[in-house]
């Protein structure tokens, strides 16, 4: 255990439960946990003065992995890198796309509900949780879940903690359900004219013989981008889709060569595929993709899948390089290195978030400058549901003491503005 | 059994029950006993308290009042779909109000391109599988009472069924909910698009058995159709063969739409009712079914009659037919209907334990029947590892009861004892809550039970439900009325 003013490092679940209920039987300084901090520009400025940080880097315990069961118990701060060479060891995996993963640890992941190409064909990480332990703000050691992949006992605080941006209690332990490492993988690039063309062939492929895990697509400045990083010749002079499978060798071949077929009726396209290691390869390189250091803004849209087309023309006349996990409806946009100002951002962003709204779906922002973030609503204007939302974080950190106004909490109260106008 | 010995927490009064038929009609009101009587108990039927008053609406608005309604009069009051719970979820602990939503069972929506339907919650599972049918696409849980269990009720208790071993359970096929909360107020959770802002409500309401509020709708995901099916039926001298042969499936990386296992008592069960023509002379019989490509499956299929050879399988069969298939399938769902041939009464347990434990807990059921004079038949999701022991009894027989309450806390003591939970699918309901804190240290129940005052801060809506603290009123009578639970324990 470090201790010093500002940090605190615990090296044990125990360790960290007593430091907490110290502190709320003491001090109440605000509590802000960090695991690889690959993910605090997302979300509010916590405001944290006189906050302690805990650093959560040494709790990485590989606390039982009994592989033929396929479950893994680890603690929260293991890096995802160190996690993946882990279960490889198995031929195991958890199908969870992450960004910057030699530095992202799970804990963070988990908080942030990370997601990316795979999430078509596997899911998001609240699949995969089947068991947890966390500190809340009163400094309770408590679990849920258990240990084994099926189990309905006691309320699903798994469900409740994923994504919840560490403002309801800090995770320190997880138990994942686990697949196996498919023997194959691969992906069909192709690219079209125009985002229309690509609209239909996501229509055709809602019924397509072949079964995707990821269904992705890049505007034209993306793809030039993704071809590049991924060092090869690819075409990218229009918007791509990339369609990815796993499975057996024979099964993956298969689909390639079907899906070839099904696209083929769809005339302009260039179509090209990527195996082996290779499409291991761009997969990272599309999970990448969300991250941008460069631009001013990254926002997400949530959609459905049929609207995403639209979105994507929008957003493209206003300059935003784009990424789609079209077969979820997610859109990942990065505004233009020359959007230097928030009223120059709010200008893309508002219309784009009224037409999220107006698809019933959002658009939250997932990296800006945090001067911008005050007017900007990062997570998108209230919903009827942050009330209940507010009384369960209410209920279990009535001081307000972990990552407070991180989450939706740190929105500009709306309602008290007009009444009081 | 008797209820009559304990008086209800509530006594509803004619005018209260006049103010109910204001709102939902008289047709929507059963207060009669004879009425009544059938609301006694769900699928759990050692347990047994009779509502005060049900009430049938037939829309979310009708839900509203009658909330609202049990709150200014002060009355409890509890959700039911079609009482297929095994463990007394549907239950009305302290008597009451009881909401029966199975009038609320409309498909509002359907859109295949963005995988997703809008149902009311009174649905039958199969009638939106029925509905499904040739789009493409499906819902995927399959409860083996999918025949008669509704969709609010799978929200309630997280159903599973047998195909979840690939594709998930309930969560992992719900996008979001509308909700009338314990005070009568409306709530929508999350909604058609992925990854709402904000906390994961929807994921924190299913499996929460009626204690954070009435679902009135919901939006479920819809999974591609597998394009293949290979179903086979291996079979074992022997159930710690069997066992062997599932880890070694699984073990093998291969991850089976399905994976069931039978033993001797349920395979005699069903093959007089069904006549499959199930060996009745085997140990166990698996049934395994791998979907997807039809260029992948015979594949998988290969490999698992293997593994089963090396298992020292007497025989692996496979279905030559989609007739056969569904057969197998018949035999499997409705195996619990077959019982009524072994005993008058049977009551289930729904303990898991990590798959590799498979054999030790199975060795444990059969001694822990033997001790106590119970015969125990089996049928479970093997691929989970989620036991299904059936014990054999008749339920006028006092003496019996109390040795059935032994052996099921036994074995359900020991799934805990190898690491597993009390319940995979079925629920905690009033069955189980005795083992709450067996399964949780206090920390645990004590956040659980404040999350549930995020969402029932009265107790009002299901009282005496999942958490051993809830509604203590209830509970007593509960233990009273039942000693041999306590002396159980």
């Amino acid at each position: 255990m470090t201790e010093s003013l500002d940090e605190f490092t615990p090296t044990t679940q125990a360790e960290l439960a007593r430091f907490v209920t110290n502190n709320a039987a003491g001090e109440k300084r605000s509590l802000l946990s960090a695991g690889g901090r690959t993910s605090l520009n997302f979300g509010y400025q916590a405001s944290g003065e006189g906050g302690v940080t805990i650093n959560m880097l040494e709790l990485t315990q590989v606390v039982d992995y009994p592989a033929r069961d396929m479950t893994v118990t680890v603690e929260a701060g293991i890096r995802m890198n160190d996690l993946a060479e882990l279960l490889t060891g198995e031929g195991q995996q958890l199908p969870i796309d992450v960004a910057q993963s030699q530095r992202a640890t799970l804990g963070g992941v988990l908080a942030t509900n990370t997601s990316g190409p795979r999430r078509f064909g596997y899911g998001t990480l609240r699949d995969y949780v089947i068991g947890i332990s966390a500190v809340d703000a009163s400094g309770r050691l408590f679990k849920a879940g258990g240990r084994v992949v099926k189990n309905v006992a006691g309320y699903d605080l798994c469900k409740m903690l994923v994504g919840s941006m560490g403002t309801l209690a800090i995770v320190t332990q997880v138990t994942l359900k686990l697949k196996p490492i498919p023997e194959s993988s691969a992906f069909i690039w192709a690219q079209f004219n125009d985002f229309d063309d690509i609209d239909v062939v996501l229509e055709r492929l809602t019924l397509s013989d072949t079964r995707p895990v990821s269904l992705e697509v890049f505007d034209r400045r993306a793809a030039g981008q993704l071809a590049t990083e991924s060092r090869r010749e690819l075409p990218s002079d229009g918007p791509i889709l990339l369609v990815g499978f796993d499975g057996g060798q024979d099964e993956v071949a298969w689909q390639v060569e079907t899906l070839r077929h099904e696209l083929s009726p769809f005339g302009s396209a260039k179509v090209d595929s990527v195996d082996g290691e290779a499409a291991g390869e761009l997969r990272q390189v599309m999970t990448e993709f969300a991250i941008c250091a460069d631009a001013p803004l990254t926002f997400r849209a949530n959609i459905l899948p049929s609207q995403t087309i639209e979105f994507l023309e929008d957003a493209e006349r206003a300059g935003v390089t784009l990424q789609a996990h079209a077969g979820n409806g997610i859109v990942v946009g990065h505004l233009p290195d020359d959007v230097s100002s928030i009223d120059r951002a709010k200008e893309i962003i508002d219309p784009l978030r009224q037409l999220a709204r107006s698809y019933c779906g959002n658009l939250i922002i997932l990296d800006c400058p945090a001067d911008w973030k005050s007017d900007i609503a990062v997570f998108g204007d209230p919903e009827p549901s942050w009330g209940l939302m507010s009384r369960l974080k209410e209920t279990l950190d009535p001081d307000g003491l972990l990552n407070p106004g991180r989450f939706f909490d740190g929105a500009k109260p709306v309602t008290v503005q007009e009444s009081t106008s | 059994m008797s209820s009559a010995a304990t008086t209800p927490a509530s006594s509803i009064s004619t005018d209260l029950i006049s103010r109910f038929r204001a709102i939902v009609g008289d047709e929507g009101v059963l207060s009669e006993a004879e009425e009544l009587a059938v609301y006694e108990c769900d699928g759990y039927v050692v347990e047994k308290q009779v509502p005060d008053v049900v009430l049938l609406p037939e829309n979310r608005d009708q839900v509203v009042a009658i909330v609202k309604l049990c709150n200014e009069y002060k009355v409890p009051f509890v959700p039911r779909g079609a009482g297929t719970s095994l463990a007394g979820g549907c239950l009305p602990v302290g008597g009451g109000v009881m909401i029966t939503m199975t009038r609320m069972r409309r498909i509002l929506e359907v859109n295949i391109r963005d995988r997703y339907a809008v149902v009311e919650p009174g649905l039958v599972n199969v009638h939106l599988t029925r509905h499904l049918a040739g789009s493409g696409y499906h819902y995927a849980p399959d409860p083996s009472s999918q025949g008669a269990c509704t969709i609010g009720g799978n929200v309630a208790t997280n159903s599973g069924g047998p195909h979840t071993l690939k594709y998930g359970v309930t969560v992992n096929h719900l996008l979001g909910l509308e909700v009338v909360m314990p005070d009568g107020s409306v709530v929508e959770l999350g909604g058609p698009c992925d990854d709402n802002p904000g906390y994961d409500l929807t994921g924190l309401f299913v499996g929460s058995e009626g204690t954070f509020g009435i679902c009135t709708k919901a939006t479920l995901r819809l999974t591609r159709d597998p394009a293949a099916y290979r179903t086979l039926l291996g079979i074992f001298e022997t159930v710690a063969d069997a066992t062997q042969a599932i880890t070694r499936i699984i073990s093998a990386g291969i991850v089976p739409a399905a994976l069931e296992l039978m033993d001797q008592g349920i395979v005699e069960a069903v093959e007089a009712a069904f006549q499959f023509g199930f060996p009745l002379d085997a140990g166990a019989v698996l049934l395994i079914e791998v979907d997807g490509l039809e260029v992948a499956v015979d594949g998988e299929a290969e490999q698992i009659v293997e593994l089963c050879e090396q298992s020292q399988a007497r025989e692996v069969r496979r279905a030559n037919s989609g007739a056969e298939r569904q057969l197998l399938w018949k035999c499997r769902k409705q195996a619990f209907g077959a019982i009524g041939r072994l005993s008058p009464s049977y009551c289930t347990q729904d303990g898991v334990v990590p798959r590799t434990k498979l054999p030790e807990i199975l060795e444990f059921i059969t001694e822990s029947g033997a001790r106590h004079g119970i015969r125990i038949v089996n049928v479970f999701h093997a691929g989970d590892g989620n036991i299904h022991p059936i014990l054999l009894f008749d339920e006028r027989d006092q003496e019996q009861v109390a040795r059935v309450l032994k052996s099921s806390d036994e074995i359900l003591t020991k799934c805990l004892e190898l690491g597993g939970s009390v319940t995979g699918e079925h629920g905690i309901g009033v069955e189980k809550i005795n083992f709450m804190d067996k399964l949780f240290e206090p920390n645990d129940l004590a956040v659980m039970a404040d999350v549930r005052m995020a969402f029932n801060p009265d107790g009002r809506c299901s009282p005496g439900k999942m958490l051993p603290t809830a509604g203590a009123c209830g509970m007593e009578h509960i233990e009273r009325s039942h000693p041999g639970r306590k002396a159980a324990l």
